[in-house]
């Protein structure tokens, strides 16, 4: 329910409630000080008054004239003297049917018409039978401005909620204006126009971060998915040259009457074409599965040093054709699928020997840090340009523009698979190259870490 | 030796089974699981070679009745799907092998041939022999027409494996998987090179050469009588 309120109603209302409690707190507040301070005037009043009956019945002679000449002077003043066995001696408010409270000191009364505030004193302090004074002055007058006062307050209250409220709606309407045009933006983005984004500079601070987090995100996708269009169009490409050749190959030979060794030469490069397809496709499968989290690393506990010792056995007779020396230095311990591993390390020292000149080097180094063991396989040789470095593990990228579609040449999709592999093990790849020197660092995650 | 192919698609399944009689063996072909079944459940082949996408029953279930009727025949599973849930799926219920379309020839017939010889327990041999060339698996020595001839370790192995397997088409994977315990596809020429500098030492200086290369499939060792 609350979640389809809007935003700017929401804001609104939380206004008209501040309002309405800021300004009611301020109303009980006055309305207690002005009722305490008449309290305290009356008090006064009372106790000036207690004092001069006090005067007049007690020293001097006629002490009934100078009562009814103290009294006199205060029209809305009225007295009641009582003596201990509760018999009226003096009654000023005989019209005043009403019943005083018989308790000591200053107390309200509530009259169904008046309100009265009223004084119990003894006559004389001093004596214990001394008759009982009761003084009792009209306030109604005052209670009347307190309900006035207080029906301000409340009007007050009412009023000034509502003002803010609508204020508010106004303000809050206003204040999110920026957000509904991001909105707008937002809802103009679509798979074909990617490139929109939310203008950051002229967006208040609160918002211009959620517009640098979307347009961030846009980035993302936008990225992820120019990529994805190259990929498939690659595909097309990649698949269109071989299976041209094998069209064109297989209706040339069938043109006419051959010799045997013209069919079977045929049929042999068909084959190898039709590999190099099939290689592709695997990959390119492998590739998908990892795209989609689905390569199952199945854990067990490696030793780098001879796992890299292994691969480097297996690529010796490569190495030494190439006249490329390998070393490997440095040990780690990981938990990792044993044969994966061995795929993406043997991709890159695959790519290592293929770039290392005549009586080069390839060296693997493994260093077992605290968090991480980090590969370093490298290769002396012309140094790759930055710019290059990030697309190196890009699908179906070669550092070679003018490369050959062939059995011989690999499709480009090496990299793209071992970074797939390291990363499904939680690890990252980068490469370096400087110096007469190309690095490719995999850094994984130790055993026992996910 | 007859081996049973259980596959719905019909080239396919062709293709398997004249390439398979071609290789020697005699092969039935059906294409629907449930005459599958019951021909697999009969105990008569060597070998069942399953598609796990089949009409009727599929693959594994068909390995299950098999494995139920207390046969021990090994199965070869053909898959389109490289999930690894179909792998573990297949291993749990008792498959012996399996491979992922597309895939080569050459590569099936290899394995077809490993998982037959797997069965019959080979006398314990000392050294291995074809023609002149002779390897002694004992003191892991090689000789040629009575010429000793010094081979690295791998290099033994792969010889070895040649010569186990003489006559048969030995693809690159199964090599690199055999001998250097390299179980991943890779467009590296590492066992080009190591036959060919395998081939230096022993057909170079001889007229009969015993290592071929079957193109587009792999290598062979034989003997070839000009």
């Amino acid at each position: 329910m609350s979640r389809r309120w809007s935003l700017s109603n929401r804001l609104a209302l939380l206004f008209a409630a501040c309002t309405a409690i800021v300004s009611l707190f301020a109303g009980v507040l006055f309305s207690r000080g002005s009722e305490a301070h008449f309290i305290e005037l009356d008090q006064q009043l009372l106790e000036a008054k207690l004092a001069g009956v006090r005067r007049a019945l007690q020293d001097g002679p006629n002490p009934q004239a100078r009562l009814a000449d103290e009294l006199s002077r205060q029209p809305d003043l009225a007295l009641r003297i009582k003596d201990r066995d509760g018999v009226s001696w003096h009654d000023s408010s005989i019209r005043l049917p009403i019943q005083v409270p018989e308790r000591p000191g200053l107390s309200t009364l509530n009259d169904t018409d008046n309100d009265y505030r009223v004084l119990n004193a003894p006559l004389d302090p001093n004596r214990a039978d001394s008759p009982q004074l009761t003084l009792l002055l009209d306030i109604t007058h005052h209670q009347h401005f307190l309900q006035r006062m207080q029906r301000l307050i409340w009007l007050t209250v009412g009023l000034s909620a509502l003002a803010t409220a609508l204020l508010g709606a106004w303000a809050a309407r206003r204040g999110l204006r920026p957000l509904r045009r991001m909105g707008a933006i937002a809802s103009s983005v679509s798979a074909r126009s990617l490139n929109a984004r939310l203008p950051e500079e002229h967006m208040p601070a609160e918002l211009a971060e959620l517009a640098h987090s979307i347009n961030d995100m846009l980035g993302r996708l936008d990225d992820a998915f120019q990529r994805l269009s190259a990929f498939s169009a690659d595909i097309a490409h990649e698949l269109r040259t071989p299976l041209s050749n094998l069209l064109t190959h297989t209706q040339v030979t069938l043109t006419r009457e051959r010799s045997l060794d013209d069919y079977r030469e045929a049929l042999h490069s068909n084959l190898e074409e039709l590999q190099w397809m099939a290689q592709l496709v695997n990959d390119m499968l492998y590739l998908a599965k990892a795209d989609h989290g689905l390569l199952a690393v199945q854990r067990e506990p490696l030793e780098l040093a001879l796992e890299t010792d292994l691969l480097l056995e297996f690529f010796a007779p490569l190495a030494e054709d190439a006249e490329v020396k390998l070393s490997r230095e440095g040990n780690g311990r990981i938990e990792g699928d044993r044969s994966m591993l061995r795929r993406a390390l043997s991709n890159l020292l695959d790519n290592a020997l293929r770039f290392s000149p005549g009586g080069g080097e390839v060296r693997i180094r493994i260093v077992d840090g605290p968090q991480t063991v980090r590969i370093d396989v490298e290769n002396s040789g012309r140094e790759i340009p930055a710019a290059l470095l990030p697309r190196l593990f890009d699908r179906f990228y070669r550092a070679d523009p003018a490369r050959q579609e062939g059995s011989n040449e690999h499709a480009g999709l090496g990299l793209a698979i071992t970074r797939s592999i390291i990363r499904a093990h939680g690890g990252d790849i980068r490469c370096e190259s400087a110096d007469g020197w190309t690095r490719f660092v995999v850094e994984l995650p130790k055993a026992g870490q996910p | 030796m007859k081996l049973l192919i259980v596959e719905d698609q019909l080239k396919t399944g062709q293709y398997l089974r004249q390439g398979l009689g071609e290789a020697g063996f005699n092969a039935d072909l059906v294409a629907d699981g449930s005459t599958g079944q019951q021909l697999a459940v009969s105990g008569e082949y060597a070998l069942l070679i399953l598609d796990v996408m089949l009409p009727g029953r599929d693959g594994w279930q068909i390995l299950q009745a098999v494995r139920g009727a207390g046969l021990d025949t090994p199965v070869l599973f053909l898959t389109a799907r490289d999930a690894v849930e179909d792998r573990v799926h297949g291993l749990e219920l008792g498959a012996d092998d399996y491979l992922v379309k597309p895939f080569a020839f050459s590569e099936l017939l290899a394995r077809v041939r490993s998982l037959l010889r797997r069965g019959s327990s080979a006398a314990q041999e000392t050294s291995l022999q074809l023609a002149d060339l002779r390897l002694d698996l004992i003191r892991r020595r090689v000789e040629r027409g009575g010429k000793r001839i010094d081979l690295t370790a791998k290099e033994f192995a792969l010889l070895e494996m040649l010569l186990r397997r003489q006559g048969e088409v030995l693809p690159k994977s199964l090599i690199a998987s055999q001998v250097w315990d390299m179980n991943f596809d890779s467009d590296t020429n590492v066992i080009e090179v190591a036959i060919r500098r395998l081939r230096i030492k022993i057909d170079d200086e001889f007229p009969d050469k015993l290592i071929h290369t079957v193109r587009g499939m792999g290598y062979v060792l034989e003997e070839r009588k000009l």
